[in-house]
């Protein structure tokens, strides 16, 4: 059983050097582009120091189990934000989420590895970081290894290895211990043609088992591959919530027009 | 874990309860904070030939060093001063070690913190538990040095059982406190390095408290290190700790766990933020 309830959720990044704007702070939000939000997130105090950015606003949204979600925006939309306040490493400041099930989480490449560890080290790491006994990380890896493909890498230092390497070795490892809820970064595009088949497939597999997949992406192709429903962020708020084609769709037509209207 | 609904909001998990919530949770995940801390250890001397034996080797030669310099001036012979030195300076090192990681117990961590949603007492478990892995293998160097210099083991050195649980519990306060503080304010971590720097030289660990003139006794006990440090070398040496030390202990250790819980209780949630 997996579920997600997203209700108003705000969150606010506090910024602590108090950066003054060099920009008026009474018509730098008129001056600016209408489509870029980045000068209306800021929050600022009485004096116009910046106090913090809102990463996201208002957003609300319900996932039932079996459904795959793909997010897509802008960079600095709030996807990653987004990913991790599912995943619990980001407290809500406004409204709250529910996550029903097993999640697991890959939202940055770099985090959660310990660089200096070997891969097999990372495996144990992260198997009892995710809540599983010692003797279910032995039983699963050698299937990690093996779908990671790394071959004698695998007991090296995570330092040595490439990004695509990283990354193989990160999915395999949150994959292998069959999460009810999948929250991935858009770094997933960073692996080669055989291994996003690979992924693919395994993260249908996944939701065929009634998981819920949340995917944040760049690319299109990966997206309606592997999503159902999309949901578009645009400056910390929901643009658009509708099955993925009419999304990506909706989402390229608003590039183009904005590309058009600069030139 | 079984399938479960964790609900996140503002006030989801703060408060005291979430705090010790945090805590118990972090302490069943044992099997992750002991590979860390063991990980970590092996990593520092991965690269040294004699690896792991260079944190017995630097203390040796610290507590050799000071005790043929110093003997002459504090007045006992020279096998008892060096045990004296060697107890002092493990228990220092394991105290003092607890301001300067805890510092960093989150910061250090951030990789961790901003990828899984673990309990952050996890952190503090596994920098308390490289600390008492170094303490450990001090002791398999002080405890030949305490037989060589005729010891001979009594009622009295079963005090180093509660000692050493308050050593435990004292750290995991100071730890998660100073954590939650300097990822807010780094300017802690810089302050508590500098002092702790100066705490050796007015701890007596060098030197003997009982050799003192009244002030200087007196001000040496207003040092709380002094009473730390006493209730584990005096059962060892065969004497009785000051009641005195034993009280500013247990007072200490209640005030450092009531800072640590407000602390904790209203800004143990923002710490994401702050990394």
């Amino acid at each position: 059983m997996s579920h997600i309830l997203v209700q108003d959720l705000a969150v606010t990044y506090p910024l602590f050097n108090r950066a003054r704007s060099s920009l008026d702070t009474q018509t730098a939000p008129l001056d600016a582009g209408e489509d870029f939000g980045g000068t209306q997130r800021l929050v600022r105090d009485k004096r116009g120091y910046i106090k913090g950015v809102r990463a996201l606003d208002g957003v609300s949204f319900e996932v039932e189990q079996g459904e795959r979600i793909g997010l897509v925006g802008a960079n600095g939309s709030g996807k990653t934000t987004l990913l991790q306040v599912l995943a619990g490493i980001y407290p809500p400041e406004e409204g709250f989420v529910t996550v029903e099930g097993r999640t697991t989480s890959l939202v940055n490449i770099n985090l959660g590895m310990r660089s200096e560890a070997t891969g097999n080290q990372n495996i144990t790491l992260r198997g009892l970081a995710s809540g599983r006994k010692r003797s279910e990380v032995e039983a699963r890896r050698a299937e990690i290894a093996a779908f990671a493909g790394l071959g004698e890498f695998i007991d090296l230092p995570v330092d040595t290895y490439s990004a695509g390497m990283r990354m193989r070795l990160n999915f395999a490892i949150a994959t292998a211990f069959e999460p009810d809820v999948l929250i991935l970064d858009e770094w997933l595009s960073a692996g080669d043609a055989k291994f996003r088949k690979a992924a693919s497939e395994r993260m249908s597999t996944f939701v065929g088992r009634a998981g819920i997949l949340v995917l944040a992406s760049h690319s299109a192709s990966l997206l309606q591959a592997n999503c159902t429903r999309g949901l578009w962020l645009h400056d910390g708020r929901v643009r658009m919530d509708a099955p993925i084609d009419d999304v990506l769709a909706a989402y390229e037509a608003s590039g183009k027009s904005q590309t058009a209207a600069q030139e | 874990m079984n399938i479960q609904t964790r609900r996140y909001d503002l006030h989801a998990a703060s408060g005291v309860l979430g705090f010790v919530k945090d805590l118990w949770a972090g302490l069943a995940m044992v099997e992750l904070w002991r590979t860390f801390a063991w990980d970590e250890i092996q990593q520092r001397y991965r690269r040294s030939m004699l690896g792991v034996s260079w944190i017995i080797l630097s203390f040796l030669m610290f507590v050799g060093g000071v005790s043929f310099f110093f003997s002459a001036l504090s007045g006992r012979e020279l096998e008892s001063f060096i045990v004296y030195v060697a107890l002092g300076y493990a228990a220092f090192i394991f105290i003092s070690g607890n301001f300067i990681d805890g510092c960093q117990v989150f910061t250090s961590s951030h990789v961790w913190i901003k990828a899984l949603s673990l309990p952050y007492s996890v952190h503090v478990y596994r920098s308390l538990f490289r600390s008492l892995l170094i303490f450990a293998l001090q002791m398999v160097v002080v405890i030949p040095l305490m037989i060589w210099s005729g010891w001979v083991p009594g009622l009295l050195t079963l005090l180093v059982v509660p000692t050493l649980v308050l050593y435990v519990v004292n750290a995991v306060a100071v730890q998660y406190l100073l954590g939650l503080i300097s990822a807010r304010y780094e300017d802690v971590g810089h302050l508590v390095t500098s002092i702790t720097r100066l705490l050796i030289f007015v701890t007596p660990i060098l030197w003997v408290r009982e050799g003192l003139d009244g002030a200087r006794a007196f001000a040496a006990d207003l040092n709380p290190l002094t009473h730390y440090v006493e209730i584990f070398r005096a059962p060892l040496l065969g004497e009785m700790p000051r009641m005195t030390s034993w009280a500013v202990v247990i007072g200490v250790t209640f005030a450092i766990w009531l800072a640590a819980a407000l602390c904790a209780a209203v800004f143990r949630r923002r710490l994401p933020y702050w990394l």
